[in-house]
């Protein structure tokens, strides 16, 4: 199996606190990978350091085999990974369709953009009815598919997603979880970051745990899901 | 009142609203993506004055060609103040504040040593004569300014909401993250509203120029104004500031005509007040999350 993205001893710091500690991580390609962990363990520094928008002052990142951490934010996006940020930040005073468009920026000759946002409407037939809304005035599940379908719009090989469910109804969950699935069987590598830790490795292939900035165990999903300890500290079970 | 006081005050405010307009959004535009207040841009609007000055008055090419040449003029200064000045100080409030406000006076000293300090520099106005309107006159160079306006103001609009590059700048304004994570370049962003902003300013002291003193230090109340339509309208919005613009301009004439000058700006930043307590955000504004 080929690695896509391989995180090797990265180490970020916020001024002199370090927030994560020599993190390795290794995605293959086609998987969904999972981080779990407490607030404050690391996660989302992960992501945010691959997307570009953390640097790492230790390690490397590399993708298809090639180190990334010398491109800003915008190249990375260009290269195939695509980042739907914790709160899903869409643009509230744009439309929806708008966002979409933003989310093509790169990719915005025309047949390339019909045909992914005919695969974001495949997936979200939800945005399809919605294209004029603001995107402000959608409930959080409704704007959590935008921010999803905005990150396909640049036509994908990773795709980073922070906290997908977070504030969501148990049924808005699973229905975020339904269509991760998907995306993840059209061919698409997920890094997938999560508190829900139930959901994240009932989705995922393969699973790391981060504490306090450092990866404490990792191994194949269902592995994790049968773990005493990881039972115990994050999934709630005697 | 007769109807010809009517017409005159409602016409010079629809001018001076129009004037505020251009200057205001550019300010808004340049606020909204730098997240960072230009302190120099009343200045910008000063060099537009000067363009006209120089070319129409001083070289003798045609005026609108003069006002036309002061968008790339002034947009090609505001481009590399903002390369130069404000992009190495973005994201720090204070040092955004000393680097704009010193981008504007080095421009008043630089403009100062070529043309002169203080001293008023009369320009002839290219359209003499008047219309008149219902027993009011209306000069046709300040008619001029309003079509103007509504011209540029919509072409900004169309950009802003039709073309790629325009709707970029907006998610930028929104969220500057999460716009890079779209692929988008803040520093060609940044680049762009200062190409506007500045273009904006230049055109609209370059309409001025043959109504009012053009001396280095003009551009002051046009952005003390500027500041405060933009913080009326609500920060970052363009249609805010469009709105407060002509708002603030019906308020500076109709009060300027009843009373004072100096009144009508106590007004105006009365008002500011009343719709800071009553509304925050400003008229148009959102409450960032």
């Amino acid at each position: 199996m080929t690695v896509l993205l391989e995180l090797k001893n990265t180490s970020v710091f916020y001024g002199k606190v370090r927030a994560t500690s020599s993190v390795s991580i290794s995605v293959p390609e086609g998987q969904i990978i999972t981080l779990i962990g407490s607030n404050g363990a690391g996660k989302s520094t992960t992501l945010r350091m691959i997307s570009g928008l953390e640097r790492p002052q230790e390690g490397d990142v590399l993708f298809e085999g090639q180190s990334i951490l010398s491109l800003p934010p915008e190249k990375i996006t260009g290269i195939g990974i695509a980042h739907v940020p914790e709160g899903r930040r869409v643009f509230s005073q744009m439309t929806v369709m708008e966002n979409l468009e933003m989310g093509a920026y790169l990719r915005s000759e025309s047949k390339e953009m019909a045909r992914n946002l005919d695969l974001v409407f495949s997936h979200f037939p939800r945005l399809k009815e919605r294209v004029g809304q603001y995107a402000g005035t959608m409930s959080g599940g409704e704007q959590q598919m935008l921010a999803m379908g905005r990150a396909l719009m640049s036509n994908p090989k990773l795709i980073l997603m922070d906290e997908p469910t977070l504030g969501l109804s148990p049924i808005m969950c699973q229905e975020i979880a339904g269509i991760i699935k998907e995306i993840n069987g059209n061919g698409r590598t997920i890094v997938l970051v999560e508190q829900n830790a139930r959901l994240a490795l009932a989705l995922a292939h393969y699973g790391y745990v981060l504490d306090t900035g450092e990866v404490v165990i990792e191994g194949a999903a269902d592995k994790l899901r049968e773990n005493g300890d990881i039972q115990k500290t994050y999934l709630g079970l005697d | 009142m007769g109807v010809d006081t009517i017409v005159q005050t409602f016409t010079n405010a629809l001018v001076l609203g129009s004037i505020y307009a251009m200057v205001a959004v550019g300010l808004a535009i340049a606020f909204g993506v730098m997240q960072m207040a230009n302190f120099a841009h009343g200045e910008l609007f000063m060099a537009g004055s000067y363009v006209v000055f120089t070319l129409y008055t001083l070289v003798g090419i045609p005026f609108l060609i003069a006002v036309i040449l002061a968008f790339p003029i002034v947009a090609a200064i505001g481009m590399v103040f903002e390369r130069l000045i404000f992009r190495p100080t973005r994201g720090n409030v204070l040092a955004g504040f000393m680097a704009t406000a010193g981008a504007g006076f080095i421009l008043q000293v630089l403009v100062g040593q070529q043309w002169g300090v203080g001293l008023m520099r009369s320009i002839q106005t290219p359209y003499p004569g008047s219309t008149e309107i219902l027993g009011a006159a209306i000069s046709y160079q300040r008619l001029l300014i309003f079509p103007a306006t509504v011209v540029m103001v919509s072409g900004l609009w169309y950009f802003l909401t039709r073309v790629k590059h325009g709707k970029a700048l907006r998610a930028c304004a929104q969220d500057p993250e999460a716009a890079v994570l779209q692929g988008i370049s803040l520093n060609k962003m940044t680049s762009l509203a200062m190409l506007l902003s500045g273009g904006f300013a230049g055109v609209g002291g370059a309409l001025m120029a043959p109504i009012i003193p053009v001396t280095p230090y003009m551009g002051h109340t046009f952005a003390v104004t500027a500041f405060i339509i933009v913080i009326v309208g609500g920060m970052a919005s363009i249609e805010g500031a469009v709105i407060a613009a002509f708002i603030l301009g019906f308020i500076h004439t109709i009060v300027t005509t009843m009373y004072d000058s100096v009144t009508a700006t106590m007004v105006g930043v009365f008002f500011m007040a009343l719709v800071l307590i009553v509304k925050p955000t400003g008229l148009m504004g959102r409450v960032k999350v």
